[in-house]
């Protein structure tokens, strides 16, 4: 479904990303581990386009959409979950997931995605008339995601999407993305610092480490690789 | 007697130049909104319409009202034209680039205003009866001003709030990279601003030759520059509502002082208009620092 070869970016003259390869595959789960400042976030950002890349090339669906200005990566079914949440804190809820709604293929399917969205978050069809910005720190998040659902995406990137969470809640977050993800049969590129519920969340694992993919494969295998566990995660 | 009429005419046409004060900021706070760029040219787009305005009238009869269509057709083009060849490429340097630059844009626009149409001051007058209120006259001009600003003010508020291109723009102002992950094309909604805030400014130009009978000429913009930053910072500095608001307070003062300093014996009000209007504002300012509409 989403295909990265050889990406290289940065920021200024700062290289950050070196030649970096990976593979989403459709219906799956594939997740990128690494440590801070390790470049997971502008490999998504690169991917969506809000950075440009400096070489490389991204394919999606097998179209190659390297250069692509991410409004129209999200009219084709690409979105991003950003690391940060990024919701519109002086407009109220429902314009918020509105907004995710604006591209003319979401459009057309509003009514629908709304349904969807208040099923799997009931609390944010409770506050339709509230301010984002006054949400707690897990409904911003929820909100996001609620957004990014309304672009309809059929791959949908995630940033982080625990951080600032307390425990119990950011198991509340992970299970409403695999709902969705198996709901929606959704292909997901996911983001983490936090190793375990990756490994459980997972099918298919990278990690990265400044800026170089330093190795990859099953859930199963890294979670039993030593090597990689000790030298990459810390742990 | 005498001066409660005087006052009170002084404050209808505090209000009436308020609300073309008010215009006139809009465009200055939509575009620091959208894009956080201080466009210190701001006054020489308020002149390029003076301009349009006094030469439809001189030459072709065109009244104010149709020019000022006109201007902001004009000044969409040229608001365009500046984000595309200068803008643009300034976003993401340090503030001081786009201020520099906005400020050389404002200085090439009034040097060739010199350069085309000379140094001179120049004026026309546009007779249209006038509106007798009891305690003052009013042209009808002056009211023409005043209904047109708000219209378009109100005309921009709905277009805020109640279309797609509008809503996307308030997300482009409250979270680019929000919007951005919504589909949202945030760099063309950086022009669009960019050229709507331009449109405005130069559209004001035409109603403010309706309040200086003979101020037209190329460097006539600078004092609006001032007052316009004075207005936005009242209103919040990146609200245009805030703006408009901040236009009828600033007309207020303006106006409404020149009563008040014709009361001190030996005191020429006129000049000194302007320097108390300034004067209460900094005081304002050192109070309420956020703006008397802005938030904290
Ligand atoms: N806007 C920016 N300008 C300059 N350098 C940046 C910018 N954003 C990130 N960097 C640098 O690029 C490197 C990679 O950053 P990136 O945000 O991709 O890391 P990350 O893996 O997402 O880290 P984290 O887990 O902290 O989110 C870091 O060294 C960071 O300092
Ligand atoms: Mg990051």
């Amino acid at each position: 479904m989403l295909k990265i070869v050889n990406l290289e970016a940065g920021y200024g003259p700062m290289q950050v990303l070196w030649k970096i390869s990976l593979n989403a595959e459709e219906g799956n789960v594939t997740a990128l581990l690494g440590p801070n400042g390790a470049g997971k976030s502008t490999t998504l950002m690169s991917t969506l386009g809000s950075i440009k890349p400096w070489g490389g090339e991204i394919y999606f669906e097998g179209k190659d959409v390297t250069t692509l200005p991410s409004h129209k990566k999200v009219e084709m079914g690409m979105t991003l979950v950003p690391e940060g949440r990024h919701v519109f804190p002086n407009l109220t809820v429902r314009e918020n997931i509105l907004m995710g709604a604006y591209t003319k293929r979401a459009s057309k399917l509003m009514k629908e995605s709304l349904d969807l969205i208040y099923t799997l978050f009931p609390i944010l069809k409770e506050r339709p008339g509230q301010k984002a910005g006054t949400l707690s720190g897990g409904q911003q998040q929820m909100l996001t995601i609620a957004r990014s659902l309304m672009t309809r995406p059929k791959f949908l990137m995630l940033d982080e999407p625990s951080q600032g969470l307390a425990p119990k809640l950011v198991g509340e977050v992970f299970e409403t993305i695999q709902k969705v993800q198996s709901d929606m049969g959704l292909t997901v590129l996911l983001v983490e610092q936090n190793v375990d519920i990756t490994l459980e969340v997972a099918k298919y694992v990278y990690i990265l480490h400044e800026g170089t993919i330093k190795a990859e494969g099953t859930s199963d295998t890294i979670k039993h690789s030593e090597d990689v566990r000790v030298a990459y995660l810390g742990i | 007697m005498e001066f409660l009429r005087m006052f009170s005419g002084d404050l209808i046409n505090g209000i009436i130049l308020g609300a073309v004060y008010g215009l006139m900021t809009m465009g200055l706070s939509l575009i620091f909104g959208v894009l956080k760029v201080v466009n210190v040219g701001h006054g020489a787009f308020i002149m390029v319409g003076a301009f349009i305005a006094y030469w439809m009238f001189t030459l072709f009869g065109l009244p104010p009202l149709l020019s000022a269509i006109l201007a902001l057709i004009v000044g969409i083009a040229l608001g365009f034209f500046f984000y595309y060849v200068v803008m643009k490429w300034l976003l993401e340097a340090p503030e001081l680039s786009t201020l520099l630059a906005t400020f050389a844009i404002g200085i090439f626009l009034a040097e060739v205003a010199k350069a085309v149409w000379g140094p001179d001051y120049r004026g026309y007058s546009w007779n249209v009866g006038s509106l007798n209120l009891g305690v003052t006259t009013i042209p009808m001009a002056k009211v023409y001003a005043l209904l047109s600003s708000i219209v378009i003010a109100v005309a921009l508020y709905l277009w805020f709030k109640k279309t797609r291109a509008g809503n996307a723009l308030r997300g482009v102002v409250e979270d680019k990279e929000g919007a951005r992950v919504c589909g949202i094309n945030v760099e063309g909604y950086y022009a669009l601003s960019f050229a709507i805030g331009i449109g405005l400014t130069v559209m004001s130009g035409v109603f403010i030759t309706l309040f200086v009978p003979v101020g037209i000429n190329p460097y006539m913009g600078e004092v609006y520059t001032i007052k316009a930053f004075v207005i936005a910072v009242l209103g919040g500095l990146a609200s245009p509502w805030g703006a408009f608001f901040g236009g009828f307070i600033f007309g207020l003062v303006e106006n409404g002082s020149y009563a008040i300093l014709g009361l001190i014996p030996g005191v020429e009000p006129f000049s000194l208009t302007q320097c108390l209007a300034f004067a209460i504002l900094l005081v304002l300012l050192l109070l309420k620092p956020e703006g008397l509409l802005g938030k904290k």
